[in-house]
């Protein structure tokens, strides 16, 4: 099922490039993730028609990945996954939206095309920040930081264990799924009236497997407890990055780079 | 139903987040309780893994030609029980922000309203183990099955709509948004209330100890009052929207406060004969006076100044990709010569 193969494949590729060395991968977690968080809120606090001041915000995410060694083209691929209510609020927007904010060689653009363009660019930005957090820090590093920060171990542990059997369970779901096709007459998804045991089977795969999990947890001394993660030093360069990108941030939001355009444009 | 960044203002964001992260808090005090906890998260952990699986797989709904999936909220707080099952489905939530850009890292404390703590902590106890209480079999886990992913689909789907209204990122109007978001939750509940009852009828014929321990253990009603929770959740809701709302009326955005808590005033002031004249410019020029375009209604601006705009707001997104595309070629120049 190309679909689960895909998940896969994509949870195994983030993790490869989180695994590189580069200046940004060295940074520390904090940095990133506070940046990533920062250039969001920024982004999301334009009104709706802003697209124009939006634009100098492609800075981040194309520097990033430069420095990072991230390949555009693969995160460019995962900005589809958050389109389709984005595409659907946008486009409501194209057709309650029609007075005209500009014309430009007798095409009349209207509101709300404009600010479809701008969901669009600004749901890609999000996206960008998110990807570039985790293509370049690996997820230990990432729940390292939730402990240091006192998130409960519970919460923790869980997600690291989610993470981590997701592409186990996702592997014992396509084995599942061949059997079914093979067996069954050829078709796109799962029948319905067999969906219920298909997923009941899964399920009690899932429950056997988390016995076996615990057991041999066990066996090498595990105990839910909150232990601290190994400190970190926050170092002047994560000091820089961060404040970086935080003035980065404040600067473009506050100065209206349209006005800046017009302006050069009058000269 | 995963909510993207772009959709949420950072108001409602942080609301929700507030909310959910308060809700996730009890769940993990409510099963830190639980004498076998060091057991149970390796459980939860392959549970989170096998939502994740299971939502993958598309099930072909007769006669409609569509598919659908399995949502896992309700399915997993029948095997589970409720706090544990919203601990999975917000790591699950993460997985997917995180890992497949589905649902903004903003709107992750919407995601984990809408899809966890209204079928975990409201729907599983007020609904399904209601109907389910006085005995567990075909016929009581069916209803309960339907009943409950119905109804939390449909409370899900117009948390959507209020907090996408309340974000202010869309023109369509309340009743228009209602009128298309309920009824296609409502089709894909009485689908995925089917698949979840099966799988639960399954499981219950194959493994009984499986549901019977859950239903045994988690006594909500007698343990925890469920007034307390929803009376928490709306203190801490009204209180964080509140605030940042009384806020967001007198300043535009959170932002803007945040710098005139630090720097004593809003905006930034810049002073000398530079920056008043092109003060002066963006007056009399600006494309988007105060970030937004001519009112509507008013004479559209000169095309001068709207080419001027567009071909700038351009020449700054090839800027930024060359300068992403020379740091790429400095960088594996660098890496032919090492």
């Amino acid at each position: 099922m190309p679909n689960i193969q895909n998940s896969v494949q994509n949870i195994y590729t983030l993790e490869n490039l989180a695994a590189g060395g580069t200046v940004i991968h060295r940074l520390h977690p904090a940095a990133k993730m506070l940046s990533a968080l920062f250039f969001i809120v920024t982004v999301v606090s334009f009104d709706r028609y802003a697209v124009l001041s939006l634009t100098p915000f492609v800075f981040y995410p194309a520097v990033l990945m430069a420095l990072s060694e991230t390949p555009h083209l693969m995160m460019f691929k995962r900005f589809f996954a958050a389109l389709p209510f984005c595409l659907f609020a946008g486009i409501a927007n194209v057709i309650f939206e029609r007075s005209a904010a500009f014309s430009l060689g007798g095409l009349t653009v209207s509101f709300g095309t404009i600010s479809l363009i701008t969901l669009l660019f600004r749901t890609y930005l999000c996206v960008m920040a998110v990807l570039i957090l985790i293509a370049t820090t690996p997820v230990m590093e990432i729940t390292g930081q939730l402990r240091r920060v006192r998130v409960p171990a519970i919460f923790v542990t869980l997600f690291e264990m989610t993470y981590r059997y997701t592409g186990v369970l996702l592997e014992e779901a396509a084995f599942m799924h061949t059997a079914y096709s093979l067996r069954g007459r050829s078709q796109k998804g799962i029948e319905m009236r067999h969906m219920g045991s298909f997923v009941g089977q899964l399920i009690i795969r899932s429950f056997d497997r988390a016995e076996r999990v615990y057991a041999a947890m066990k066996c090498r001394g595990y105990a839910l407890r909150e232990f601290h993660a190994r400190e970190r030093k926050f170092t002047a360069r994560d000091m820089v990055f961060a404040a970086m990108v935080f003035s980065f941030c404040v600067f473009f939001r506050m100065v209206s780079i349209d006005a800046v355009i017009n302006a050069l444009a009058r000269f | 139903m995963h909510m993207a960044d772009a959709l949420i203002s950072p108001a409602v964001g942080s609301a929700l987040y507030a909310v959910s992260a308060a809700a996730v808090a009890y769940s993990t005090a409510k099963i830190k309780k639980d004498a076998l906890c060091e057991k149970k998260v390796p459980i939860m952990g392959v549970a989170g893994a096998f939502v994740f699986a299971g939502q993958m797989i598309n099930f072909t709904i007769p006669a409609t030609g569509s598919s659908g999936h399995i949502g896992g909220g309700i399915l997993l707080a029948g095997l589970i029980g409720g706090p544990a099952a919203l601990l999975v489905i917000s790591a699950v939530l993460i997985i997917q922000c995180l890992f497949f850009a589905d649902g903004g890292l903003l709107a992750l404390g919407c995601n984990i309203f809408n899809m966890g703590v209204i079928p975990c902590l409201f729907i599983y106890p007020l609904l399904f183990k209601r109907i389910t209480g006085k005995g567990l079999n075909y016929k009581s886990i069916t209803a309960a099955s339907i009943i409950s992913v119905v109804a939390g689909l449909q409370i899900g789907a117009f948390g959507v709509v209020l907090e996408t209204l309340a974000s202010g990122v869309t023109e369509l109007p309340f009743e228009a948004f209602i009128a298309l978001m309920q009824p296609i939750h409502f089709a894909i509940g009485i689908a995925e209330g089917i698949v979840t009852a099966a799988a639960l009828c399954f499981v219950q014929n194959a493994r009984p100890e499986i549901l019977e321990s859950t239903s045994n253990s988690t006594r909500i009603g007698s343990s925890v009052p469920i007034k307390k929770i929803l009376g928490v959740m709306v203190i801490v809701t009204v209180f964080t929207g509140g605030v940042l709302a009384l806020f967001a009326s007198s300043n535009p955005d959170g932002l803007e406060w945040s710098m005139e808590r630090a720097a004593g005033t809003a905006e930034l002031e810049a002073e000398g004969t530079a920056f008043n004249t092109a003060a002066a410019i963006q007056e009399t020029t600006a494309f988007m006076p105060d970030y937004s375009f001519a009112n509507a209604g008013e004479d559209p601006p000169l095309i001068g100044t709207t080419v001027a705009g567009i071909v700038g707001g351009v020449l700054t997104l090839v800027l930024a990709g060359g300068t992403g595309f020379i740091i790429s070629r400095i960088k594996s120049g660098k890496g032919r010569t090492a």
